[in-house]
């Protein structure tokens, strides 16, 4: 691969890129009425992040 | 008297819609998004193809490992049938991924799990148009 495809992205951009991913093809997959698909991608993304810092904030202690 | 223990043979009807469905699924697998194309979900179609191909794109441009048939263990071979449920795009991350893997640093695991990630979600979203095909989902 050339130099210009390379991906440099920190820790919380990927989790924040692949939560918005799957959210949305969750949504798109699960739910057929627009509202419906917006409202489960908000929620599913709230939830991937509230629960992605959740484990690190947890796992913080045995890191010392 | 009739023998009620017989099984009805199948409409021909039923196993032409299974054979469509099968159609349906296999396609949906090899391009992501296709599956649903057939079956005129066109919001779907897009969405699973745009979404298992960035994640495509961003695992093989993260380094991430694109496992191969020749695993030399169970986890190996995992990664390899995950990442082989993107269908065509596995080869599309193959020859993205010329300088090989490089999981010694952060953003190259991740680049990992987005390939696996592809796989499973374009499987799923192929089941979703087989059970679609067959009417008992949408």
């Amino acid at each position: 691969m050339n130099a210009g495809m390379a991906f440099k992205l920190s820790h919380l951009q990927s989790m924040l890129l692949f939560a918005l991913l799957i959210s949305i093809a969750f949504g798109f997959l699960s739910r057929r009425r627009p509202m419906d698909r917006v409202k489960y991608i908000v929620w599913s993304l709230f939830l991937f992040l509230l629960i992605g810092v959740g484990i690190g904030w947890a796992m913080y202690p045995f890191s010392h | 008297m009739a023998d009620e223990t017989a099984v009805p043979a199948d409409p021909p009807q039923d196993s032409r819609r299974e054979t469509m469905a099968f159609i349906t699924g296999v396609a949906g697998w090899l391009v992501p998004g296709l599956g649903h194309a057939l079956l005129k979900m066109w919001g779907r179609a897009v969405m699973c193809f745009l979404t298992v191909g960035v994640l495509v794109i961003l695992g093989a441009g993260m380094r991430g490992n694109v496992f191969s048939s020749s695993g030399n263990d169970a986890f190996d071979t995992l990664g390899y049938l995950a990442d082989l449920g993107t269908g065509t795009f596995y080869l599309a991350a193959r020859s993205l991924e010329n300088n090989g893997a490089d999981v010694s640093h952060a953003g190259g695991d991740y680049g990992t799990r987005f390939l696996a990630t592809a796989g499973v979600l374009n499987l799923l979203a192929a089941l979703h148009s087989y059970e679609a095909a067959r009417g008992r989902k949408a």
